[in-house]
């Protein structure tokens, strides 16, 4: 995703980064850029946006990160999270994306997404509705 | 007998049946009575990751009070997915007791929760507390000659320090699966998610990611994966089967380790429900004809 960078110092301390920083409990300036988390995520081939440029975006205070797909595809399976050298969980700061969108009552998933699925188990439809409905 | 509280959840109650049923009878050989929990309710399947989400934990912590009411202080799963909730959400009320406050004024039928559940997976138990060489004694007919790949996906061994193991660089499936006789293949996705619930909405990924984990199985020579969660299990079995004829998808059948432990011990595994039949090549190996119920 091409994308041009402006940087404010507005953004910075905007309500963006506030908010993911809350949602998160995470300290988003610790990120140092390493690419860590890219290079480990099984899902970055079909993301968007990398891991690791979702979080610079957050940094930066830029809200086209609210409409990137990433955060959707990200599984939260953690491996970022354990391998992050400076100890960022960047699976909580996928989560606090995803919940922006979600308390504001955007769903992530249909019913009707699955109308052609035979039988999928109870655990993937928990799981999947608890994380992309609101 | 030994008697430890058991969480069975939603998976090993439908089409996890066999994991289950495997576990009761296998541990049942090994003098432990895995005990149902009475009114056991859903863990809610994946652990809110915000700091906020206090309504989220309510389903895990109702469950660590039924142990309370039980006078326990252990509970031990089998699903991954189990585990991870209700370990996380027990960690989550720990370390913060104005959450723990919070929670329990929010349900009114239930006694307060106190803290201090500790809840486990059966694979730690057997390592821990049951101990391979008392597996290895209890093994009636070893899975010698049987290649199987161990499958521990993430929330077996993540986050760093609530996982059963090293995150990185788990040995506690390796180890039983040894204690049991048969051949461990290791490989480099044993660790790497199989897409979890994106199962419903993106199969795509989900068929991508098991293809990848099955194919380095396969290259390796593995007759067999062995896994510890309903889902893990459903996406590298039904959503494998069904990326099958794609070119270049592998194939191989995937069985709970409580399935291998069953019929190591000589307890009936209770193998029929996976899309890829596990049976044939158990059979080719010369492990079935000699089960018993």
């Amino acid at each position: 995703m091409a994308h041009e960078l402006r940087l404010t110092g507005e953004r910075l301390t905007g309500e963006l980064v506030a908010k993911v920083e809350e949602l998160s409990g995470e300290n988003l300036y610790a990120c140092f850029q390493c690419g860590k988390c890219s290079a480990g995520c099984l899902f970055a081939d079909h993301m968007d946006l990398l891991p690791s440029q979702v979080l610079r975006l957050v940094q930066l205070g830029d809200e086209d990160v609210l409409s990137a797909q990433a955060p959707w595809v990200c599984a939260s399976c953690l491996a970022c999270a354990v391998r992050c050298p400076k100890g960022v969980d960047i699976a909580k700061v996928m989560e606090a994306i995803r919940l922006i969108s979600l308390r504001k009552g955007e769903p992530h998933l249909s019913p009707r997404a699955l109308a052609k699925e035979e039988r999928l188990p109870q655990i993937a439809l928990v799981g999947a509705f608890r994380k992309m409905t609101p | 007998m030994k008697r430890i509280p058991y969480f069975p959840g939603c998976g090993l109650k439908d089409q996890a049946r066999g994991f289950e049923l495997a576990a009761l009878a296998a541990m049942e050989r090994l003098g432990y009575e895995l005990a149902e929990l009475p009114r056991w309710n859903c863990c809610g399947t994946v652990y809110s990751l915000a700091s906020d989400d206090l309504m989220r934990h309510l389903a895990p912590i109702r469950n660590l009070i039924r142990v309370q009411e039980l006078g326990e202080s252990r509970l031990v799963t089998l699903c991954s997915m189990c585990f991870g909730t209700l370990k996380r959400s027990a960690q989550f009320v720990e370390e913060d007791s104005e959450r723990l406050a919070t929670i329990n004024a929010f349900m009114d039928e239930e006694d307060d929760y106190q803290g201090g559940v500790e809840v486990l997976h059966l694979l730690a138990v057997l390592r821990d507390e049951v101990g391979y060489e008392a597996i290895e004694e209890a093994v009636e007919r070893p899975l010698e000659g049987l290649k199987v790949a161990p499958y521990y996906g993430c929330m077996l061994l993540r986050p760093r320090g609530l996982g059963v193991d090293d995150p990185d660089h788990p040995r506690v499936m390796e180890e039983l699966l040894s204690a049991l006789g048969a051949e461990v293949v290791d490989h480099p996705y044993k660790v790497e998610c199989c897409g979890s619930y994106l199962t419903a909405g993106r199969a795509d990924v989900v068929e991508a990611r098991v293809a990848a984990i099955a194919g380095a199985a396969v290259q390796r020579g593995a007759d067999l994966i062995a896994t510890s969660c309903p889902l893990c299990q459903f996406n590298l079995d039904t959503r494998l089967s069904q990326a099958a004829g794609r070119r270049g998808t592998p194939s191989i059948p995937s069985v709970y380790f409580t399935q291998l432990l069953a019929l190591a011990l000589g307890a009936d595994p209770h193998l029929g429900e996976q899309a890829i039949d596990p049976r044939p090549v158990l059979a080719a190996r010369g492990f079935l004809s000699e089960v018993r119920g």
